[in-house]
């Protein structure tokens, strides 16, 4: 087990490094240079070129790209260009805010998603069934922006439960704060998460060992957490790894609406001004989280099926 | 009624005024605004985002007048300029200081004004090139010019030219001024009415009441009034108005046009509309031929004018700007100095416009792209607009929507027929607007490709004229030779959309955009 988790993070190198490289050509495919989008339109050719020597984007590709490997190795991703602070303390102050909101979103999804997918899963074909599966559908049709308006509106403006946007200084002031936009992305989540569990619940609850184990007269609370929630976790539990690595890219428009500092607004404005080490650090960044993600996720999922082998 | 009880009830309203009128201090004022701020360095960057804090940090020698017009006295309280123009003499108010309660000396307004002038300090450095030397005796502050320069006072009140303190700055880790600036830029220390005291960057930032500053409020004592401002950075502008409408903050900026009608229907809230100098045209490109290598109508001065008559702005402004913009009749703003009055612009003339089509080489019309910003609702209304407007004259508009960056990449290398554009002026003073609209050697007549020498030649004449009356007429001049050869489309100008809580009073944006934060106070 942890040697496979070794080799894992092992693994995880050479997909950094592709990562690294294609953003850092990508970057510089795109129009426009941070020379220019740093000086804005008045800037006459002479100051855009000096601002990009003293950046170093004059230089042959090759050696731009050296530099921000040797710099990397040191644990150095530069500084950003419009901010003039570096990128890492940019990241160090953002990115934590960023997961707080994704894990709040994730809590709040499954703890939606789960009940109500046993219960439409269990009343399957009725009104109720109908009902959930009606709802969370016309939920995942709605944009994120519309959906988090509406709540702002509604539990923010009109009812004054929650705070308008904002991100608090304690916290139990961050879960207050964040509770709006964790719930926008949360019943997004449920969404997904909800259609998929219920399936696999009524797959396993048609199993012979869930008929036998209610034979054997096991209460049915028993059978429904040990036997059928259990097997049928493993697909979502999936699904949720991906989902959970969606959600960090998919802040961007929650942060902007509830003006959260994350990562997902510095990446918005990054790209934008074309502030490439900021592009550069954040992606990378990204491209760790998620791998870790998807790790943890893989172990949770061997956990939950002795079948699945780890090797 | 009698004309006693009468003009006992104007007494009353006039106490009554009186009172309301009475600053009270004291007090935070939570403003929502929709982005941070970069790099509080004034010389180093000149994004709006941070000049419009900058102002509140660094104070200059003379400062804008609050309409806009002129300048008025700042850390020096009087300046005289020698009858041949070539020396300004500044008398520094006694006992000023920065923030942390050190003195601001002669020493400190020659060492900033020195490093904003370095050719190679940012983008505006430029601004202060007529200076030669700089000679500090006491308080008396004597700049040498190369030339006489009429737009030294304005310059002087500009952000660029800040007092910051020499010591501090020096003292602050880094090898090369640029290092340092990064250092201090980071707990920046002057002597606005303000004073940085926390950042959290993308979140907010606290100003503080500086305790030393110079100027008086209406009670005798040191302005500003409030304790502290503190800055929300609301990106999204609903968000940023159901805060203000839920009391969570007390000012936000950048209210989308579109909802000035509602708030001002609010009765909790002042949407205030202040004057700017932002001017909205359409750029053209004026070349024989475009990049591609293609002909360009547009080379065709009739065909400029042509469009420029089929612009309907009145129709545009009710539009595109809810009824809050008014007709662009020169290329500067109403609001700026030496504007000319008697300028018509291009008012609607659908008739004018097609015997001026037909009079060129297109009367059987044409196609034409204009770059627009991607996902500016104010862009895609505009230019829907315009798509119909046109097509009375034959004329098809294609637009094509590319984000901020590309746009300015295909500017910068003129390789566009024409895009949206909007300007707002720093200075007190037309000659910035002018030079970068008017002239060649700038950046091209803002990439038109532009050019009249008569302009380059009055332009050069009047940023050595001292005489206010000639200036102004050398400006009507280049005004009317700027509109007669039509190398933008004359849109509308806009102002500053501000909502403020009722409960907040003397906040002022001047039309330079400066948020005027010291004589503000809130009623309790």
């Amino acid at each position: 087990m942890n040697s496979y988790v070794l080799k894992r993070l092992v693994q995880i190198i050479p997909t950094f490094l592709a990562v690294m490289l294609l953003v850092f050509l990508l970057v510089r495919l795109l129009p426009g240079d941070p020379a220019s989008a740093v000086l804005g339109d008045r800037a006459t050719a002479e100051i855009v070129e000096r601002t990009n020597r003293e950046l170093g984007l004059d230089r042959p590709l090759a050696v731009q790209f050296g530099l921000f490997v040797q710099r990397l190795v040191q644990g150095d991703l530069g500084d950003s260009i419009s901010l003039k602070v570096p990128v890492l303390r940019l990241i160090a102050e953002r990115l934590p805010v960023t997961l707080f909101l994704s894990v709040y979103a994730a809590v709040l999804g499954v703890l939606m998603a789960v009940p109500l997918a046993v219960l439409a899963a269990v009343r399957r074909n009725t009104w109720v069934d109908a009902l959930i599966r009606g709802v969370f559908q016309v939920g995942l049709s709605l944009p994120v922006f519309y959906v988090a308006l509406q709540l702002l509106t509604l539990l923010g403006a009109r009812l004054g439960w929650f705070p308008i946007g904002g991100y608090g200084e304690s916290f139990t002031d961050h879960l207050y704060h964040l509770f709006l936009p964790a719930l926008t992305l949360g019943l997004n989540l449920a969404a997904v998460l909800v259609r998929t569990l219920r399936n696999s619940v009524i797959e396993v609850l048609t199993a012979e060992y869930v008929s036998f184990a209610r034979a054997k007269g096991l209460r049915s609370r028993v059978i429904m957490t040990r036997h059928v929630l259990r097997n049928a976790l493993i697909a979502t539990v999936t699904l949720l790894g991906l989902n959970i690595g969606g959600l960090i890219g998919g802040a961007v428009i929650t942060e902007s609406v509830f003006a959260i500092p994350g990562v997902g607004r510095l990446m918005v404005d990054a790209i934008f001004g074309r502030d490439y080490p900021v592009i550069q650090g954040l992606t990378l960044t990204f491209a760790l989280v998620v791998s870790l993600v998807f790790l943890i996720t893989d172990l949770i999922h061997s956990r939950l099926d002795p079948r699945v082998e780890l090797s | 009624m009698n004309r006693l009880s009468q003009a006992a009830l104007t007494l009353v309203a006039a106490l009554s005024v009186s009172q309301a009128m009475a600053a009270t201090r004291g007090g935070q004022l939570v403003y929502g605004r929709y982005a941070d701020s970069l790099f509080l360095d004034p010389v180093l960057n000149d994004a709006n985002l941070d000049i419009w804090i900058l102002t509140n940090l660094y104070d200059t020698l003379l400062q804008p007048t609050a309409d806009g017009k002129g300048v008025q006295p700042g850390l020096a309280s009087r300046y005289v300029a020698s009858s041949d123009g070539k020396t300004l003499t500044l008398t520094l108010r006694p006992g000023l200081k920065f923030a942390d309660g050190s003195a601001l000396t002669g020493a400190d307004v020659k060492w900033s004004l020195d490093r904003a002038r370095k050719p190679d300090a940012g983008a505006w450095s430029s601004s202060l090139a007529s200076i030669d030397t700089i000679a500090v005796s006491g308080s008396t502050v004597t700049l040498r010019l190369k030339r006489p320069d009429p737009t030294l006072p304005a310059a002087l009140a500009t952000f660029n030219a800040g007092i910051m303190p020499q010591k501090l700055f020096t003292a602050a880790p880094g090898k090369n001024d640029a290092e340092k600036a990064k250092a201090f830029a980071e707990k920046p220390i002057g002597s606005g009415a303000f004073v940085l005291s926390e950042w959290k960057r993308g979140s907010y930032m606290v100003l503080k009441r500086n305790p030393y500053y110079w100027k008086k409020g209406d009670d005798g004592k040191a302005l500003p009034y409030l304790d502290s401002v503190r800055f929300e950075i609301i990106p999204d502008d609903n968000t940023r108005i159901l805060k203000l409408q839920a009391g969570e903050l007390q000012g936000a900026e950048f209210i989308p046009l579109s909802r000035v009608a509602e708030l001002k229907r609010n009765p909790a809230l002042d949407m205030e509309l202040f004057p700017s100098t932002k001017v909205n045209s359409i750029l053209m490109n004026n070349r024989p031929t475009l990049k591609s290598g293609a002909d360009n109508p547009l080379s065709d001065v009739r065909v400029r004018q042509a469009l420029n008559y089929a612009t309907n702005k009145e129709a545009l402004i009710q539009v595109v700007t809810y009824g809050t913009g008014k007709p662009m009749t020169s290329y500067m703003s109403s609001t700026t100095p030496l504007f000319d009055t008697a300028q018509k612009g291009f008012p609607y003339d659908l008739a004018k416009a097609k015997a001026l089509l037909a009079a060129s080489k297109y009367k059987g019309g044409f196609e034409i792209s204009v770059l627009a910003t991607s996902g500016s609702a104010d862009d895609l209304a505009l230019l829907t607009a315009l798509q119909q407007m046109w097509a009375a004259v034959g004329v098809r508009l294609k637009i094509e929507q590319v984000d901020a960056a590309t746009k300015t990449a295909r500017y910068r290398a003129n390789d566009f027929q024409m895009r949206t554009a909007a300007w707002t002026n720093d200075i007190n003073d037309p000659s910035q607007i002018t030079s970068y609209y008017a002239l060649f050697d700038n950046i091209e007549s803002v990439h038109t490709g532009f050019k009249s020498a008569e302009i380059d030649k009055l332009f050069a004449q009047s940023q050595q004229e001292l005489s206010r009356i000639t200036r102004a007429s050398q400006y009507r001049r280049i005004q009317s030779l700027y509109a007669a050869a039509a190398p933008i489309i004359y849109l509308y100008e806009t102002p500053y959309p501000v909502a403020l809580s009722k409960k907040v009073n003397g906040f002022v944006q001047i039309p330079l955009g400066n948020n005027i934060f010291s004589a503000t106070w809130l009623t309790k």
